[in-house]
């Protein structure tokens, strides 16, 4: 091979992978504005049938006992949802009587340092950062920030979530409830 | 100069009895918080965990105890102690983490260390600096007045001249953290939700006993079927929506026939009968447990009826699905919420993750049930803080001095409908705490009488 086709190979990896990233940012920001927008059906739409959606908890630790930080599956957390699961969430935020969402929170969803760890064949495994702004009534005003890690799946109808595990950097939650998604 | 006038003076108009009424100053009011954190929580046992959770020598968790925090820690002996998080020579917190393990506590302000029964075993610059002359024996952590356990549950008082654990939390605080300890081999699931409400500690208290508010306050988890659906024949109007339609509120079988138990220092129990309940849900699967000839033999006839809601004074609620959820008062409008979970060690793989969906899907922050209920405290707060607003009672009329009060196995109980009596029980007894009285006028105050 020569150089040139060699520096042309090379090229094409770098713009395969700028294609990925704005495939899957594109991905996120699409998913962000359903959230924001209250159009649950459609985000729900978005996992596949086999999704493990989960938040742990954090507890501080030392820094020799870091492993012990955040709580497993099988062990207590804030979600740990099946699709079915999720759905139900969906499905209890349009009765027109959950309360917690009526009058609507205002959300916005910030998705950044968008990172593409693993790809193993149709599957991708994706680190972000999030920042979800919350006010509700008059004053109340919540901030969540941290890290997602999605395994998202290829299928007929695009990239789909077949994973994701939210780790807030939070211990003691500063919010009497989560009733927004993530 | 006029003498200051303090809102204690105005205790038995705070909470009225013969109204029906409370004053809604004692939701706001920093003056009733600082003597609440005093007469009460300075002198109640408090739960601080669950012994599983601390099982190996070295193991510790930060438990709190009114507004201060306490490391209990399990000793090279086995037994457990607790002591204050402050070192005991310029007060940082000897541990920062919430639980782990250690072999000591070291300061990491000047590296005054303490053991884990919390003796201060090294000071830097003993010899250099102090001459010798600081007596390391004087200057341990401070420890709890009296720490014990019931079946488990680790409590603390710091008050030592407080009656045995067992004394205090009497037939009916045994009863409540018996509905845990019967399910089986319990222990804690690793992991305590802790999340911020902006409340006082005491709306939290007197929605333990509300069987009023599901119907509404949790609609929607009715509505798809987290909790099971009412049957269409207890519908009873009332509410009208704000389009102007009439609102049925579906009531449950289980709200026609509660139990209702009261018991000295404050401790209630409040909910629906246990038979009302199989009869809901049409099957008693769930309730496996109960049935054991031991377990029935220990709850007893008027015990084994009760199927939710027992509340330890002042902070302590146990729930129906294996869980103790503790509020945490930090100030007067703001307080913690930690949920304690616990599952049966014997229980097949299935079962525990069945009883764990549970537990995360109905409770904690993002549970279909609590998520509704933090903005109804935290509104109801913040109206007891408008100048105006706060001069309007709280209302408890609800099946008020209308019931008996029956005696049996050492319990006080009543048998109603939905009612207040639970929130009534705890109210009165709160005003009896905040008057410091002995131990023994205290218990004398707080025996319930033949009416409520």
């Amino acid at each position: 091979m020569s150089t040139t086709e060699a520096r042309l190979d090379s090229q094409d990896a770098v713009l395969g992978n700028v294609l990925l990233q704005h495939e899957v940012e594109q991905f996120y920001f699409h998913e962000s504005g359903l959230l924001d927008e209250h159009r649950y059906a459609e985000w729900i739409a978005l996992f596949t049938d086999d999704t493990h959606y989960f938040m742990p908890l954090r507890r501080t630790v030392p820094r020799r006992q870091l492993h012990r930080e955040f709580t497993k599956p099988g062990e207590m957390a804030f979600f740990d949802e099946t699709k079915e699961l999720l759905a139900t969430r969906v499905e209890k935020l349009n009765t027109g009587t959950a309360w917690a969402e009526d009058p609507p929170s205002r959300t916005r969803h910030l998705i950044t340092n968008i990172r593409i760890a693993e790809q193993n064949g149709g599957e991708l495994v994706v680190q972000s950062n999030f920042m979800l702004y919350r006010t509700r009534l008059k004053s109340d005003v919540d901030v969540w920030v941290g890290r997602r890690d999605d395994t998202l799946r290829r299928t007929s109808d695009g990239l789909a979530i077949a994973r994701r595990f939210i780790y807030l950097d939070q211990t003691v939650l500063q919010s009497a409830n989560l009733s927004n998604f993530f | 100069m006029e003498p200051t006038t303090s809102i204690v003076d105005e205790l038995d108009d705070l909470v009225s009895y013969e109204r029906g009424e409370i004053d809604r100053r004692i939701f706001s009011d920093q003056e009733i918080f600082d003597l609440e954190m005093k007469h009460i929580f300075g002198r109640a046992w408090l739960f601080l965990c669950h012994e599983t959770q601390i099982p190996r020598r070295g193991d510790f968790f930060e438990a709190p105890m009114g507004t201060d925090n306490v490391l209990v820690v399990r000793q090279r002996d086995g037994s457990i102690k607790a002591f204050l998080n402050t070192c005991s020579h310029r007060g940082n917190a000897v541990c920062r983490a919430e639980e782990g393990n250690v072999r000591n506590f070291m300061c990491t302000y000047h590296g005054w260390t303490f053991g884990l029964d919390g003796e201060l075993v090294g000071v830097p610059g003993k010899q250099m600096f102090y001459k010798d002359k600081l007596d390391l024996s004087e200057h341990p952590l401070r420890k709890v007045a009296q720490l014990d356990s019931y079946r488990g549950f680790v409590f603390a008082t710091f008050d030592e001249t407080a009656p045995p654990l067992g004394e205090y939390l009497g037939a009916t605080g045994r009863l409540g953290l018996d509905l845990i300890a019967e399910r089986g081999d319990m222990e804690a699931v690793p992991g305590v939700q802790k999340f911020v409400v902006k409340t006082n500690w005491k709306f939290t208290v007197d929605n333990v006993f509300d069987y009023y508010h599901p119907q509404i306050t949790h609609m929607s988890a009715f509505a798809v079927g987290t909790l099971k659906a009412p049957t269409p024949d207890v519908m009873d109007g009332g509410a009208l929506t704000e389009e102007g339609a009439r609102l049925e509120v579906p009531f449950l079988p289980t709200d026609l026939h509660n139990l209702v138990m009261v018991g000295e220092y404050g401790h209630a129990i409040s909910g629906p009968e246990q038979s009302a309940l199989e009869e809901n849900i049409g099957h008693v699967t769930p309730f496996e447990w109960r049935y054991k000839p031991e377990t029935q033999a220990r709850l007893g006839d008027v015990g084994s009826r009760v199927a939710g809601h027992p509340h330890i004074f002042p902070t302590a609620w146990v729930t129906a699905i294996g869980q103790l959820s503790l509020r945490v008062p930090r100030s007067p409008d703001e307080t913690e919420i930690w949920w304690f979970s616990f599952r049966d060690r014997n229980a097949t793989e299935e079962q525990k993750a069945a009883a764990l969906s549970t537990q995360i899907h109905f409770f904690g922050p993002a549970g279909m049930l609590e998520q509704e209920d933090g903005e109804n405290w935290s509104q109801s707060t913040l109206q007891t803080q408008g100048h105006k607003s706060r001069e309007v009672p709280q209302l408890l009329k609800m099946g008020l001095n209308t019931v008996d009060i029956h005696r049996k196995d050492g319990l006080a109980f009543i048998e109603a409908p939905i009612n207040e009596h639970g929130q009534m029980w705890t109210y009165l007894a709160w005003r009896e705490w905040l008057r410091n009285p002995s131990w023994d006028e205290l218990r004398e105050r707080t025996v319930p009488g033949d009416r409520l």
